[in-house]
């Protein structure tokens, strides 16, 4: 067995060796055809809506790409390849990609157990996995190929906690989270942050994701006493369990994290989340030049649509993948290094974000605290609600 | 603290009423055509939607609004019933349930591919008012669901009872070949049932989508899930109990979450469902009088003549794919050909269980996940070598799956299916929540790769032989199983477990059998993934993977070994190579799933 596997691992990389050289002198040879990344993620399956949203950045970004030149005069664009967010599809698209010679840098998947079941595939293959939601904290460990623009939740927690409790001046806090891994991981560090801010934790509930009916948790809600709710939620679970939380009564300020920025919180919720404070990354009115361009371009792109955070996001990703390959070319090993490279690229989340070369992640997440005024995101004038 | 009760009771009466609605219209459909009608969800879904269209572009007055949902909804049910499974009638009672899996695939992706996946905002027509009860409030869309859902009921049970057409149908639900020979047009039946089926539960879907202003595509499956709980609870196919079935529903989640925490509300559910299955397994209304809900002897699984394939034929495929790796195919093809390979394993476990001994399992996933956990936590934990490890977690699976299930072996045909799917959803809830062991949602990371006697199998050349052999020695052990004297005593179980057991058959103890060697098989599975993955949570082997496994079952043709394997290739394969049709694969691959039930119901082998 030993025998067989060393053998066909020599011949395996030999001939992955004698491919890679043959095709690169190709790639730089072919300047007409555009360099490629391939996407994992989920277009079809219960995650799909994630997908969609992916797609709309990209594709924003890609204009703003194409029109400042493309990558030294050649096009950038994505193959986007359907996951169901499944880690036996992420797989399989994974060897795809990695026996590709046409892709330079990989991006996603959406979940955890899709991403990170794929990892080993893209690590030993010497593929640059670029997960930019990938905020489970183990997700970057899986190998120096693995690169994320999350904002990790060690960043993103404290800051929403000091909004919480040091602005609004909350000090008794119910938290419900998704009992997911991101909620799980968030939930512990902004429970963290919070309890030395001086708060106090008077309940945590976490809930699974198909959950539409929050009134029972509510009511354990209102026994603790809080003054203050924590959502730690996407747009639609936020925008249910706001607008019960109205229904039921209960009319503690309710603080969220910046998952529920999107157009359609507003939309869901309705009146229910009139007064809500959110914290996030960026906000419509923020004089930030990389902010006015994105929110500028995607309503002129998608028929005044506002953009969401899952839209930042990738079409953040986008435009750092383009940084990096404009940095590394097209070689998969010269793409890696360029991440450790590249420096300060204009960013919607971070403002100009660089990797910290050890964990393999952006820190200095920018902040905005906001809050909800008339139906849409204004940033909070200091009065409480 | 009395007043919190208040509340979590109203709350709970309050959310049971929403799965009444689905309820109702499943019990219906169970009642006259034996049918777990999967599709119930997606016709829910499609009535959101079509609710969404009135509302907000056509801008309806509600009772406008209800009509057009009613009848569009009614329209899809009549197209499902003609097409979808009037063609099977006189197929494999397992055919139809088949279809409608197959049916509401395609649903939900038309809906997502019509609608874009994005949630939608469906707001309510009814003025918001709220009434003040005990600490809570109740609003007007409350009470037109109770209405909806207790009129329906009331006027159901009526019309069932007093009308002819009610009598036809219920004549038709207790036996069909008699009712037919009374002049009964049996057709005429269902297409009525499935008409009001239909409507009722596009009604809901429209009622549930402004009831919490949100409408999206993954609320189908969910709604399916708690419609099918409430619905056995209360007795399958009596349609008052199904409404009271869905209140019970709602308390028992409700006072979970009262006492235990809002992650166990669900487990608390399928636990209702679990106990009341073993205690009162037709349901808690079932009347002394009622007619057995399930035909006395085996007509679930019908026999037909297997396709014989020649040994030598056999072999040259073994030999075809064992070579594989020395020609150029991509890694591509290797890794999905694994992945085959691996619910290949799932298949064979299955196909023995459901196919063989006739208990058609609908929470597989969750001896993969059994697998998978324990494999993982013995080589991180406790070092043990990975090989070792994966033993160990098919011996876990084989040890606690057949545990798990031993308690409802006293059942048979749809509930036997019902009953491992709450299993299956208890076995991932408890993963999620004993988080001491599991981690939670947090998952099992750095899981090491896949080894032999120290050697690490990372290249996907040595992952395909090692879960090619794996899977072959499984196969050769099953077919030599069935072709002993434990084959035939299964199957003898399969065909008429009141002659096996008049033969002196223990039916507890074969049954056991079938699940230590079935989940052994299914735990190796998830086993290797877990290795091969590298990292696992509670997400990793879900509801949705135990429907597919079944899938490949029946495809394959139940009890046939080689057709597990065959099954496995085609619906791995399938999905893969559509991928060049992006958002439209999945509902190619559901018409390919209707064509394959249409024309070859017995699956793709027959049946042994």
């Amino acid at each position: 067995m030993s025998n067989i596997d060393r053998r066909t691992l020599v011949k395996g990389s030999l001939a992955a060796a004698i491919a890679g050289t043959a095709l690169s002198r190709a790639a730089f040879a072919d300047t007409s055809e555009p360099i490629l990344l391939g996407v994992s993620g989920p277009l079809t399956g219960p995650n799909a809506q994630y997908g969609t949203q992916w797609k709309q950045g990209f594709d924003l970004a890609l204009d703003d790409i194409l029109a400042g030149g493309g990558i030294n005069g050649r096009k950038l664009a994505y193959s986007f390849e359907d996951s169901q967010s499944d880690p036996r599809q992420s797989v399989a698209i994974a060897q795809k990609f990695v026996s590709d010679p046409r892709i330079v840098l990989e991006l996603g998947d959406f979940s955890s157990p899709a991403s990170m079941a794929a990892s080993p595939i893209y690590q030993r293959a010497g593929l640059v996995q670029f997960g930019f939601t990938n905020s489970h904290p183990d997700f970057t460990k899986g190998g120096d190929f693995m690169w994320s623009t999350s904002v990790s939740q060690a960043d993103e927690q404290p800051l929403l906690a000091a909004y919480a409790v040091k602005k609004l001046g909350l000090k008794k806090l119910a938290v419900l989270h998704l009992n997911t891994d991101w909620g799980r991981t968030s939930r512990d560090y902004f429970v963290n942050a919070a309890k030395e801010y001086g708060a106090e934790i008077a309940i945590t509930e976490g809930y699974i994701a198909e959950e539409r009916d929050f009134r029972s948790t509510l009511v354990r809600v209102r026994d603790a006493n809080p003054d203050g709710l924590i959502l730690i939620s996407y747009y639609s679970d936020g925008a249910l369990i706001a607008r019960q939380a109205r229904q039921v009564g209960l009319k503690q300020v309710i603080c969220a994290a910046s998952s529920v920025y999107s157009p359609k919180f507003l939309e869901l919720g309705g009146e229910a989340v009139e007064d809500v404070h959110v914290g996030t990354r960026y906000f419509p009115e923020d004089p930030r030049p990389e902010v006015q361009k994105f929110i500028a371009g995607f309503k002129k792109k998608y028929n005044g649509l506002e953009p969401d955070a899952f839209n930042a996001y990738a079409y953040d990703a986008m435009n750092m993948a383009a940084a990096v390959v404009k940095i590394g070319g097209t070689d998969r090993r010269a793409v890696r290094d360029a991440f450790m490279k590249v420096k300060d690229v204009p960013s919607v989340i971070f403002g100009a974000a660089t990797f910290d070369v050890a964990s393999r992640r952006v820190k200095g997440a920018m902040n905005a605290e906001l809050v909800v005024r008339k139906g849409q995101f204004a940033l909070w004038d200091g009065k409480p609600t | 603290m009395m007043s919190s009760w208040l509340d979590y009771t109203i709350n709970g009466l309050i959310v049971g009423n929403v799965y009444a609605l689905v309820a109702v219209g499943l019990a219906l459909i169970f009642g006259v055509s034996r049918l777990i009608n999967f599709a119930q969800g997606s016709i829910y879904l499609v009535g959101a939607y079509i609710g969404w269209v009135a509302v907000v572009q056509l801008h309806t007055p509600l009772p406008l609004t209800i009509i057009i949902v009613a009848a569009a909804s009614a329209l899809v049910g009549l197209i499902i019933e003609r097409f979808g499974l009037r063609p099977l009638q006189n197929s494999v009672r397992i055919a139809p349930l088949l279809a409608t899996i197959g049916i509401s695939f395609v649903l939900d992706q038309l809906v997502m591919l019509t609608f874009s996946p994005n949630p939608r905002a469906l707001p309510s027509q009814l003025p918001d008012v709220r009434f003040q009860v005990g600490g809570g409030t109740i609003g007007p869309l409350d009470l037109l669901i109770a209405g909806v859902g207790l009129t329906s009921a009331l006027l159901l049970f009526v019309f069932l009872r007093y009308s002819k057409l009610g009598w036809a149908i219920r004549a038709t639900a207790q036996d069909r070949d008699a009712a037919m020979q009374m002049g009964v047009d049996v057709n005429r039946v269902n297409q009525a049932v499935f008409g009001i089926a239909a409507a009722l539960g596009g009604v809901s879907g429209l009622l549930v989508g402004m009831y919490y202003n949100q409408i999206d595509t993954a609320m189908s499956l969910q709604a399916t899930l708690k419609g099918v709980v409430a619905e056995v609870v209360g007795g399958a196919g009596n349609v008052p109990g199904a409404v009271i079935g869905s209140l019970l529903l709602g308390l028992v989640e409700s006072y979970g979450v009262a006492v235990f925490g809002t992650s166990y509300r669900n487990l608390f559910a399928f636990l209702l469902l679990v106990v009341v299955l073993v205690l009162r397994p037709n349901g808690l209304f079932a009347s002394a009088r009622q007619a057995p809900p399930e035909p006395l002897t085996g007509t679930f699984i019908a026999p037909s003549r297997p396709v014989r394939i020649p040994r030598w034929a056999l072999l040259v495929a073994a030999a075809i794919f064992a070579i594989l790796p020395f020609f150029p195919v991509s890694f591509y093809v290797l890794q999905t050909l694994i992945n085959a390979w691996l619910l290949g394993m799932l298949a064979l476990s299955l196909t023995l269980v459901a196919g063989t001994i006739g208990q058609v399992s609908l929470g597989h996933a969750a001896l993969l996940a059994i697998g998978a956990y324990t494999s993982a936590l013995l080589s991180l934990t406790f070092a043990i070598p990975v090989g070792l490890a994966i033993i160990g977690g098919g011996l876990m699976s084989a040890a606690l799956g057949t545990a798990l299930i031993s308690p409802s072996f006293r059942l048979r045909g749809h509930y036997v299916s019902i009953a491992t799917l709450a299993i299956g959803e208890i076995v991932s809830l408890v993963i999620l929540n004993w988080e001491s062991v599991t981690r939670g949602p947090i998952g099992i990371s750095g899981i090491p790769p896949l080894s032999l006697f120290g050697y690490e199998l990372v290249s996907p050349t040595s992952i395909y032989w090692f879960s090619f052999i794996v899977m072959v020695v499984l196969a050769l052990l099953q077919a030599r199983l069935l072709g002993s004297h434990l084959g035939r005593s299964f199957r003898a179980i399969r065909d008429d477990d009141i002659a096996a057991r008049a033969y002196g058959l223990s039916l507890n103890r074969y049954k056991s059998l079938a699940f230590i060697f079935g989940g052994f098989a299914a735990g190796i599975s998830g086993g290797i993934a877990a290795h091969l993955y590298s990292y696992i949570n509670h997400e990793t082997f879900n509801t949705q993977q135990s429907i597919l496994a079944l899938t490949v079952v029946i495809l394959g043709g139940l009890g046939n070994v080689v057709g597990a394997i065959v099954g496995a290739v085609a619906l791995v394969g399938l999905p893969e190579v559509f991928r060049i049709a992006a958002e439209y694969r999945i509902l190619i691959y559901g018409i390919v799933l209707l064509l394959l039930v249409r024309f070859r119901p017995q699956g793709l082998l027959g049946t042994m």
